[in-house]
């Protein structure tokens, strides 16, 4: 009797990490914990204590340190590639995409990551940092970036293709209006009270990111730096951002 | 075709060499397009710039109209497709060898420093824009609800956008 019921504990827990051994998902975990506390209950009622209390120990382990590592790697996926569907946010950001790259880059930092939640301010920062670096629109650069942030190289494309569409179609009717009649459309009213809208949106943005990216005086005064040096003096942006990162690298510890 | 080879090249030239935005590049493509090659008159070619500007977007979206201008809608996407491309190919190349050098303390530094740049840059930007756009009392009134509508109430910028485009068109 005793026997059988041990070779039956044995039988459960060898099923059990068997389960664990395969890639773990919730109903595996599940299902290991089922059968471990089983075993557990029957080497109890036989009273082997030493055998119970090693199944208890490496529950216990499985069962923090599994669970965590798992929710973790969930939450990642979830969060990132496979949740974002809503690619026409390009396109409507598209559509409103005056005023430069700094407007672009406050709408999309507004939806994707005050709202939505789905990249952080540091993702956003370096992918302004890349776009000033690398050739091209900063605009295009920043958007490709982020549609590479969220899906890799079919978000890279899917994000930049549907962001240039507004643009490209609005400026292939003006082309053909301006062929035909050789004129360009008034819409200048228009435009001014957008760049004050424009004016309104980059500040806020600039002020909130501030407040969160500065934390000390080294920050302060590169922020200053630039500031001042793209005012005044005008300097390239190229300079400016690669100047600042020199800063960086000085002024923060490397360990 | 082989009109449309050369706006391809010529694109592809500017898209890979205009660094920093939209402006800078401008003498680059009128050394093209206007002396070189002889597509477009002075004359379009400033307008095109301008259509550039007036559109959302960036500047260089002026291709498009330019291409038009040379080889019709064919010669518009061709043209639109070759001034993007090498900026999306190297944006896309330099996200994938950032994450291999996560580790890295030194370009971590130096993306530290560059992040608080580009937050002084878009001050910077702010005041710039709003020193041409700001010029009289409705458009000053329009930034300051905008500016408070977006730090105290968290409006969408998108409808904000929308009603300032509004407000413009009415008046």
């Amino acid at each position: 009797m005793e026997q059988e019921i041990r070779k039956q504990a044995d039988e459960l827990y060898r099923r059990g990490l068997l389960v664990f051994n395969q890639p773990i998902t919730r109903e595996r975990l599940k299902l290991v914990i089922e059968l471990w506390q089983k075993a557990f209950e029957l080497y109890h009622k036989i009273g082997d204590e030493s055998k119970a209390r090693e199944i208890e120990k490496s529950l216990v382990n499985m069962y923090k340190r599994k669970s965590i590592k798992m929710e973790k790697k969930e939450k990642q996926r979830n969060n990132v590639a496979i949740k974002f569907r809503d690619w026409d946010l390009f396109f409507k950001i598209g559509c409103f995409g005056f005023g430069g790259p700094m407007a672009v880059f406050t709408l999309l930092e507004n939806e994707l990551v005050s709202r939505k939640k789905i990249l952080t301010d540091k993702d956003f920062l370096e992918g302004a940092v890349l776009g000033d670096i690398l050739p091209g629109p900063v605009t295009m650069d920043i958007v490709t970036y982020t549609g590479y942030k969220l899906k890799k190289w079919s978000g890279a494309i899917i994000s930049t293709v549907i962001f240039i569409l507004p643009a490209f179609i609005f400026m292939i009717i003006l082309a053909m209006v301006y062929s035909k009649y050789n004129i360009t459309p008034k819409v200048e009213t228009i435009f001014k009270c957008l760049g004050a809208a424009v004016t309104g949106l980059i500040v806020s943005v600039g002020l909130k990111l501030g407040e969160k990216e500065i934390k000390d005086y080294r920050g302060a005064g590169i922020l200053v730096w630039a500031f001042t040096s793209s005012l005044i003096f005008k300097f390239d942006i190229l300079t400016i951002v690669g100047l600042a990162g020199l800063a960086g690298m000085l002024l923060y510890p490397r360990g | 075709m082989n009109t449309l080879l050369k706006l391809s090249w010529v694109f592809l030239k500017i898209g890979a060499f205009s660094f920093g935005g939209g402006i800078v590049i401008i003498p680059l493509v009128e050394s093209d397009v206007v002396m070189k090659y002889g597509w477009l008159t002075k004359r379009e070619f400033i307008d095109a710039v301008t259509l550039g500007q007036i559109t959302p977007g960036p500047v260089v979206i002026s291709a498009t109209f330019i291409g038009y201008k040379v080889y019709g809608i064919l010669g518009a996407i061709v043209s639109t497709v070759s001034v993007i491309l090498p900026s999306f190919l190297m944006i896309c190349l330099a996200a994938q060898a950032i994450k291999k050098f996560h580790g890295n303390k030194v370009l971590a530094n130096f993306f530290r420093g560059a992040r608080v740049a580009v937050i002084g840059m878009i001050l910077e930007a702010g005041l710039s824009i709003g020193k041409s756009s700001l010029i009289d009392f409705k458009t000053i009134f329009i930034a300051g609800i905008a500016l408070i509508c977006l730090l105290k109430y968290k409006l969408n910028p998108i409808w904000m956008l929308l009603g300032a485009g509004i407000v413009g068109l009415v008046s």
